[in-house]
């Protein structure tokens, strides 16, 4: 009894191991173009992957009805990250091994982003991120990494700025121990000393995922410092904020906008007002913004809707226009016009549809994004985006202060 | 795809490794190690710490990581002196949160957060990517076959017969005479190691590590092995590794015979998937899939096997 089902179930795991291999025949016929997508649908980045996916998918959908790109058709795989690097190793195994993809996009936590690195820079693959890791470019030895997202430095800078601006001098500093914080604190404090403010006690990182967090408020508001920066996300922000209040504090809180969101309003309610916020923003009001805005049925109202959508869309647009420009799918040349389409010079164009046309017409374009500029660095990194400064009035976000900080 | 079976094949070998070692702890001896994930990521960080930092080639680095792995075995299991259920189970559980922070927030060591990049890799140099990942998969299964060797091995020596007796009722071994505790803290540490070495040829296999690799998730992974597999029985584990992999990747490829699920929902198909592979497991073959095999009894107790098996069984209750 046991030997027999022992051999079935061997035959079994082998078919359905081999079951793809199957699928794939029925494929091979029109050869389109492969792209792979990888945002976290589920854990910590859950909140954020859905409107990543949908950027893609929309995106992808709007250019195959209208005739693909370069006559071929774009084939987009959605796989979850799940948050976790181990899980987005697998699954890029999937898209670069089985899928073939020449590019993941969507990559939204920086461990999963270095975590198929590896992956990605053997396969000759490119990626498309918005992870703030220092280590992004670091672990790009091809230069086939391209980023949306403000690295974890420039965050310091321009939150540190924008701090300077609205008349904070004594700031004092603490955050989850993540890579996110912990790279910022040095360009935060010395962004902070060099405009002549001054950092109160000693920054330090705690753990995410305690149970209390009093002993972390306790410390950060030690000597009562006017003001005070949490580099938190919602979840530790709230706990810390809540024993913030308990313990009476009345100075300024500022924090991120991410550990803002209306998670934090309703847990907080009416304490919520006067906590300032800020982060990078796509340009609000901008016709490449409102027209992604649309594209993903949400109306523009002059408000920050999602903050990483607008990232995705200019991932997808601008490898499809490198495509076009390329006329071709080889990795080392599509990187090269990656460089042109987005940094120009050329017209400036703010969809697929308009560059490719001018690309058609034999014209040079610059793309204008939903997100940023998108004008890259030599190392794929973004050279600068928006950061925006709120304070949170009547459980609404006011907008106060803006600035262009180099990312 | 070729490549992709490859990729699958030598990840869930590494899984299986890790099964095979918590199979002697649990399966064999009864000890309830929750905390997998510790010496997994121990290991990972030692054979990273001691390639990248010191030099050393790959073969360094995996002896390192099994030497640490033992050292953290000994110290865990020398914590919980009786070794027993459940406090084992608290005391490996936090162990493995333990090592994680320490992970996290150890930058001059680990590089914190930021992630471990690895650069040697066990591989000849001028093999291309191909030749690479078979090559690597060749010694994933190596490792595997190493270890399954010895803990079969030892499962049919006589001191596999005392393991298995401590995890039935530990008063009898005792009573006969074994060091209970020597025994168990042994069949612990040789888990550990084994652990700790599948963290090694994780890390050096990824190439980039960062603490969040060695997050709870891939214990329970470990536990669904040795429960879909057959706990005790080695065959079992490793075909209950497979198993779990196939279900967890095969499920991606349902995705575009479903297209009216959303990618989000197919994410959660897949945990749904693999519940029900425990359910069915559980309620069909109890056991596992390929259950323990009731070795030695029928030859020692000749014809009154089956009753003498019985009476041993009605005592494990009142004893325990």
């Amino acid at each position: 009894m046991t030997s027999v089902s022992r051999r079935l179930f061997l035959a079994g795991t082998t078919l359905a191991l081999a079951t793809p291999v199957f699928l794939r025949q029925g494929l091979a016929q029109s050869e389109p173009i492969r792209i792979g997508s990888l945002p976290p649908l589920t854990g910590g980045g859950g909140p954020y992957g859905p409107e990543i996916a949908d950027a893609h998918r929309r995106v992808v959908d709007a250019v195959n009805k209208a005739g693909g790109v370069l006559g071929r058709q774009i084939q987009l795989t959605v796989e979850n990250s799940e948050t976790n690097p181990e899980a987005a190793v697998r699954a890029a195994r999937k898209l670069i091994d089985v899928d073939r993809v020449i590019a993941i996009l969507g990559t939204w936590e920086s461990s999963s982003t270095i975590g198929i690195q590896p992956l990605a820079q053997q396969a000759n693959v490119l990626q498309f991120s918005t992870s703030s890791s220092e280590s992004v470019p670091d672990g790009d030895k091809k230069g086939l990494t391209f980023n949306l997202q403000p690295l974890n430095s420039a965050w310091g800078v321009a939150l540190a700025n924008l701090a300077l601006k609205r008349g904070f001098r004594e700031i004092a500093f603490a955050g989850p121990n993540n890579d996110f914080a912990n790279s910022m604190v040095d360009t935060f404090r010395a962004s902070f000393v060099a405009g002549g403010g001054k950092v109160a006690n000693e920054p330090f990182l705690y753990n995410p995922n305690q149970p209390s967090y009093r002993a972390e408020a306790e410390r950060l508001i030690r000597g009562n410092p006017p003001s005070v920066f949490v580099a938190g996300y919602v979840n530790d922000f709230t706990a810390v904020y809540r024993e913030l209040i308990r313990a009476g504090y009345k100075g300024q809180v500022f924090t991120t906008s991410f550990a803002t969101g209306p998670q934090f309003k309703e847990a907080v309610g009416a304490a919520a007002n006067g906590v300032l916020h800020g982060f990078p923003v796509p340009p609000v009001g901008k016709d490449a913004y409102d027209t992604y805005l649309r594209l993903v049925g949400k109306a523009p109202g002059g408000q920050v809707q999602n903050p990483y959508g607008c990232a995705a869309y200019d991932q997808i647009n601008v490898l499809l226009l490198a495509i076009e420009s390329a006329k071709g799918i080889e990795p080392s040349k599509l990187r090269e016009h990656i460089f042109k389409v987005a940094n120009g010079p050329g017209e400036r164009v703010t969809t697929y549809a308009d560059g490719a046309k001018l690309l058609a017409a034999g014209k040079a374009i610059n793309y204008d994004g939903a997100s940023s500029a998108v004008e890259f660095k030599p190392n794929g990194m973004l050279k600068s985006r928006d950061f925006e400064l709120y304070e949170i009035r009547d459980g609404r976000d006011v907008s106060v202060l803006r600035i262009t900080s180099e990312a | 795809m070729d490549a992709y079976l490859v990729a699958i094949l030598t990840i869930a070998g590494i899984y299986a490794i890790m099964a095979l070692g918590l199979n002697i702890q649990f399966g064999m001896t009864g000890l309830m190690n929750f905390g997998v994930v510790g010496f997994y990521g121990l290991g990972a960080y030692a054979s990273a710490l001691v390639t990248e930092s010191l030099g050393l080639p790959f073969l360094a680095g995996l002896v390192v990581a099994m030497i640490v792995g033992a050292l953290a075995g000994i110290a865990v299991a020398s914590l919980s002196v009786r070794l027993s259920g459940d406090f084992l189970a608290i005391v490996t559980l936090g162990f493995a949160e333990s090592v994680r922070l320490v992970l996290n927030n150890e930058d001059w060591l680990t590089r914190g957060p930021r992630g471990f990049s690895i650069e040697t890799r066990p591989v000849p140099d001028g093999f291309g990517r191909d030749e690479a990942s078979l090559f690597y998969l060749l010694l994933v299964l190596t490792a595997l076959a190493v270890s399954f060797l010895i803990v079969e091995r030892l499962a049919r020596t006589p001191y596999g017969r005392v393991l298995r007796a401590i995890r039935e009722d530990d008063l009898v071994p005792a009573v006969l005479g074994k060091n209970v505790f020597l025994y168990r803290l042994q069949a612990f540490v040789i888990g550990s190691v084994m652990m700790a070495a599948a963290g090694s040829l994780y890390a050096h296999y990824v190439q980039t590590i960062t603490p969040d690799n060695f997050v709870t998730a891939v214990a329970i992974l470990v536990w669904m092995s040795l429960v879909i597999g057959g706990t005790g029985n080695n065959f079992g584990v490793v075909l209950g590794a497979v198993a779990v992999m196939v279900i967890f990747e095969g499920s991606r490829f349902i995705a575009p015979l479903i297209p009216w699920l959303d990618a989000e929902q197919m994410s959660a198909l897949r945990f749904i998937a693999i519940g029900v592979a425990l359910i069915f497991t559980l309620r069909f073959r109890p056991k596992g899939l390929l259950p323990e095999p009731q070795c030695g009894v029928p030859e020692v107790l000749g014809a009154s096997a089956p009753q003498a098996s019985l009476k041993l069984k009605d005592q494990k209750g009142s004893i325990s």
